[in-house]
């Protein structure tokens, strides 16, 4: 139950109240850890408090004491306040300050929440200014009756709306500060700490951070994928010396990677880093996995993941050996045996079935997405005689494949979306620049039937659809329009609607659990599958989903996997149960008012021309110059704030 | 073009521009600390906040640039109440050293708590002891010294190394719980001294001249500085007949505002007790000081011998970078008009 709250300015006073009212603003969990009650929240929009053993005014000091650590000291109100702040709560707490001192916190506190440069200054007062306003009747009696705080129990993380929602954790305002501050090589050991494909994911990342940037509610959000290209590039670019953290005497064990995809590799790296000794098993020639074999190059050029990123890994010592395929050349239950632990990230490989008339027959010029971009990706067109394509989707697999096509002479490009623009998955600048290139969008259509001629294919029956009600996703479900069928006319016809899992390398291995997705079911706070010793991450747990979280659960795997070889119960560190608390109380809110007034415009990458690039495969994108780069990032808000909890 | 009102005044600026730099060209004063005009804005004392319309927080107008149709207030009472307020905290424990400080007089912090004036602490209580002088500490050159106490953490040290040197040298941090500039890279300093000139207050001070004035006790007097072709201009700080410090102009070519470590830092050689000042000529083993009369019909005497008898080409003239161009020249005409031979040269060449 909450005694009181008063997040987001909703006021909820339960103290004395016979029937308790919840907060509307603010979805607290019970727990911070199994068997660990949260009774107290602060943060940087208000204060909850769930118990009375709670003492608001030791609270608000050790927040206080939480700020001065946080702060930087770059600007002054914060930087030279925070400390007077303390000095303040502290009197307040021994009971010995005066009404003038809890007149001057106040005073004291609205400053500092007003003038200064970022979130820590801007947001760490809110809290103890809630507690002047909202427990002024306690604060009074105490500084009459000289009644000493009680100490409670306290821990605090620090968060920002962006980096929250990062499934691999960078510390994005860190980095950014960095660039702004013209130590490049700084900012890249920042986001080195926290992924080992900097250059990747600066090219290729969904960026959830950016849909999450309290910049975007000024007047865009900052450009946080491309300051990170920036810095990778800017390293590779100069031919700097890639700066690593100095690894640690060899523990002398041994472990088994399978799949050199973004999770392996990330599990890879930071096993290595800890010193363990890493050797990975991939099927096919070179590493990277879909990134390499489904990513096309004009958005990531062949080298930077397969040769530079990868080598920086390899050069921890890392061995990958490729062309060994775990479930046929070696099987899985021998490496358990053979290492002492193994980490598999085969990915989602194979296409996910239409459900369409025809699609299992082999006809030629049927080519599930993720084959055909395989092929390419391998420098051959898969069906050089077919000229026409139509692609089914609507996800960075579809626009992929669209483009890929024109890129290899394809001259009729189509793509067909069940539902409307404004639902497709792809990300929304990839699909404008498929449309510069001239493809063209079909929306609120699906697919009944192919039409075939002597094993071809040489159309596709489409019927029309329109949109119901919202499903689980929350996006309109599609429904047909009875007797819309129209034809397509064809030679090639792409289904890319998702992927599943492979799952041969399971041969001879059969306790292993899956879903009912048919992926592997892990231990979420583990990632241990059913079989001890044997930990998962990235699409082959999750199904397909984004190269970020595959690698950031890579490494979160390694976090695992060498606290299960030390002994140590395998579970989430204090950090990774913040992340969790803060997703759900949510640090980026939509409807915040952020007082910038604005007037500088996120700065674009230069593309290439669309009838020059649509033909060839050089990377459309031009990373930023140094200047461009050190005034984006000039943009960032640096919104830090701090949330912490009593227990 | 774009419209925008300055405390009431209508004026048209071009986008992009920050309000600082509209309200400075449009003659509207606004109390800046860590501004520098050459860098990107550091927006870190705050003081330069202003009201826009429609926001309920100050802006800082070094960082916020102006948008059509913006309505400023610079002047408000609101305004003036935090920058005082701001003010404060920095006077927290600024140790009130001023009678003994290099700075005093000249001194940004000084000039600006004079402007806002200072009536009351923050809170009671807030005014420790003032920490008189402590002992400076080391900084990444010998020629400076860091009184981290009168620190105000403006930051401008920092980013003139970062952005007008491009060395990296210095790093803003904490210690105890109080802003302060860490010399974190000393290996790749250069002694400039870029970081002491743009020091707004009496936390940088150069350590190489034994003497000290204030600033009513020199005069300053502007050259050219000798020691290389670049030719920056330099001011020679005087006081007692002796050069205590060199300074320069921000506002002048070739170099704005910036010096390197010799320009800065060489004038010691002025004052040495071992540099030539009366012309000496040897005779036996031993130097013997006599007039410039003397010296120069000594010189005139012996160059004309050498001409009549091996010719003018037996005579070559050496000439010294450390001279100005105006001097080169007369030196060369010298040599080719009056001696008649074309054997010039300079050390630079060397
Ligand atoms: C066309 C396409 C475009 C995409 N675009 C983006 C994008 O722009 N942004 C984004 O964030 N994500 C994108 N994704 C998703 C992203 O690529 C994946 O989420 C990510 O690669 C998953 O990483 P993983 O390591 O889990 O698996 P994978 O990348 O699939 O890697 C698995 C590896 O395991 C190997 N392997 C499989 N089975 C075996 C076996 N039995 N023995 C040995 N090795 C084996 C495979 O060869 C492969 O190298 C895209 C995916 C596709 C298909
Ligand atoms: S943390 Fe933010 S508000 Fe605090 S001193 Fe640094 S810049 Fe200022
Ligand atoms: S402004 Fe900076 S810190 Fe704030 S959400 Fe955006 S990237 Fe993150
Ligand atoms: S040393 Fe001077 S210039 Fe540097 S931060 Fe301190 S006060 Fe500012
Ligand atoms: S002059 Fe704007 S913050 Fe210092």
């Amino acid at each position: 139950m909450i005694l009181f709250s008063s997040w987001q300015g909703e006021v909820v006073d339960n103290r004395n109240k016979k029937e308790p009212k919840s907060p509307k603003a603010i979805a607290l969990p019970e727990e911070f850890k199994p068997g660990e009650k949260i009774k107290a929240f602060f943060g940087w929009d208000g204060i909850v408090i769930c118990d009375d053993s709670v003492d608001p005014v030791d609270m608000a000091l050790r927040y206080a004491e939480a700020m001065l650590n946080e702060s930087c000291g770059k600007c002054t109100p914060c930087g030279q306040g925070a400390r007077f702040m303390r000095t303040l709560l502290e009197k307040m707490a021994k009971g010995v300050a005066t009404n003038d001192d809890i007149e001057g916190l106040r005073s004291l506190a609205t400053l500092i929440k007003s003038t200064s440069k970022c979130s820590i200054g801007q947001t760490a007062p809110v809290p103890i200014l809630h507690v002047l306003e909202y427990f002024g009747e306690e604060i009074k009696g105490r500084v009459s009756s000289k009644k000493p705080a009680q100490a409670g129990r306290y821990r605090y993380a620090v968060t920002a709306p962006c980096l929250n929602v990062c499934p691999s954790s960078l510390d994005i305002p860190k980095y950014i500060e960095e660039i702004r501050e013209v130590r490049f090589e700084d900012s890249l050991s920042t986001i080195r700490e926290m992924t080992c494909l900097p250059g990747t994911l600066g090219r290729v990342c969904v960026r959830p951070c950016e849909s999450n940037c309290r910049r975007a509610l000024v007047e865009g959000s900052v450009s946080i994928k491309w300051l990170k290209r920036f810095a990778a590039d800017f390293e590779m670019g100069h031919r700097k010396k890639p700066r690593l953290p100095q690894i640690p005497p060899s523990i002398g064990k041994r472990i088994a990677v399978v799949g050199a995809g973004p999770a392996g590799l990330s599990c890879a790296f930071y096993l290595a880093l800890k010193g363990y000794s890493v050797t990975i098993f991939e099927k096919s020639k070179e590493p990277g996995g879909m990134a390499t074999y489904g990513i096309p190059d004009y958005r990531l050029p062949r080298g930077v993941l397969t040769r530079y990123e990868v080598d920086i890994i390899k050069g921890l010592g890392v061995e990958i050996r490729y062309g060994v395929e775990i479930g046929k050349d070696i099987m899985l239950m021998d490496l358990h045996k053979d290492y002492d632990a193994v980490f598999i990230g085969v990915g989602a490989q194979t296409s996910a079935k239409m459900g369409v008339e025809g699609e299992d027959k082999g006809y030629r010029g049927f080519i599930p997405g993720v084959r055909y971009l395989y092929d390419i990706n391998n420098g051959m067109d898969p069906y050089p005689e077919g000229k026409r394509v139509v692609v089914v989707g609507g996800g960075n697999v579809a626009m992929d494949c669209v483009r890929t096509s024109f890129r290899i002479g394809k001259t009729d490009v189509h793509l067909v979306y069940r539902r409307s623009r404004a639902e497709m998955p792809a990300d929304p600048e990839e699909i404008h620049d498929a449309e510069e290139e001239g493809v063209l969008f079909h929306f609120l259509c699906n697919p009944t039937r192919i039409l075939e001629q002597d094993g071809k294919v040489v159309g596709v029956e489409l019927i029309r659809m329109e949109l119901g009600e919202p499903d689980q996703s929350g996006r309109r479900r599609p429904v047909p329009v009875p007797g819309s069928e129209f034809i397509l006319e064809t030679d090639i016809l792409i289904p890319a609607i998702g992927q599943a899992v492979d799952l041969s390398f399971l041969a001879g291995c059969s306790d292993m659990k899956l879903t009912k997705w048919k992926t592997l079911e892990v231990n979420p706070d583990t990632f241990e599958t059913s079989i001890k010793g044997i930990f998962a991450a990235g699409d082959c747990v999750t199904g397909p989903d984004v190269l970020v979280r595959a690698a950031g659960d890579g490494r979160k795997a390694a976090d695992r996997i060498d606290q299960y070889l030390r002994g140590i119960e395998p579970g989430p560190s204090d950090e990774e149960r913040f992340d969790r608390l803060f997703s759900k109380i949510k640090v980026f809110n939509k409807n915040e008012k952020v007082e910038v007034a604005g007037g500088m415009e996120r700065k674009e990458l230069h593309k290439l021309d669309p009838e020059v690039r649509k033909w060839i495969f050089d990377e459309v994108e031009k990373g930023y110059m140094p200047s461009e780069a050190i005034t984006e990032a000039q943009r960032c808000l640096r919104c830090y704030r701090i949330g912490m909890i009593a227990y | 073009m774009i419209t925008v009102t300055i405390d009431g005044r209508e004026i048209q600026t071009e986008p992009g521009k920050t309000i600082l730099e509209v309200a400075r060209a449009n003659g509207i004063y606004i109390p800046t600390l860590c501004f520098l005009e050459d860098l990107l804005p550091i927006g870190a004392c705050r003081l330069c906040i202003v009201e826009v319309d429609g926001y309920d927080q100050p802006q800082p107008s070094c960082v916020q640039v102006v948008t059509d149709g913006m309505n400023i207030r610079t002047t408000t009472e609101k305004l003036l109440e935090m920058r005082r307020d701001i003010l404060k905290l920095l006077l927290l424990d600024h140790p009130l050293d001023c009678p003994i400080c290099d700075k005093a007089a000249e001194c940004k912090l000084q000039d600006l708590v004079y402007e806002l004036g200072y009536d009351r602490a923050i809170a009671e209580g807030s005014v420790g002891v003032p920490m008189l002088h402590k002992p400076p500490v080391k900084w990444s050159t010998i020629g400076i010294n860091y009184f981290p106490s009168r620190c105000v953490a403006c930051q401008r040290c920092v980013h003139v190394c970062l952005e007008r040197v491009g060395c990296g040298v210095l790093e803003a941090g904490k210690e105890d719980g109080t802003p302060r500039i860490f010399p974190a890279h000393p290996e790749k300093c250069i002694a400039c001294g870029e970081c002491l000139s743009v020091c707004p207050v009496g936390a940088l001070t150069e350590a190489v001249s034994p003497l000290k004035a204030r600033p009513w006790e020199k005069t300053k007097t502007k050259t050219v500085c000798p020691y290389c072709g670049v030719g920056c201009v330099i001011e020679l700080n005087v006081a007692s007949g002796q050069v205590i410090k060199v300074t320069t102009d921000e506002a002048v070519p070739p170099n704005y505002g910036t010096l390197c470590v010799k320009g800065r830092f060489g004038f010691e050689f002025i004052n040495s007790d071992k540099r030539l000042t009366k012309p000496l000529i040897r005779q036996g083993g031993s130097f013997r000081e006599v007039s410039w009369d003397e010296a120069l019909n000594y010189v005139a005497k012996k160059l004309k011998e050498i001409k009549e008898k091996h010719g003018a080409s037996a005579i070559a003239g050496l000439c010294s970078a450390r001279c100005t161009n105006e001097d080169n020249y007369v030196f060369q005409k010298f040599m080719r008009a009056v001696i008649g031979t074309n054997n010039v040269d300079h050390c630079a060449r060397l």
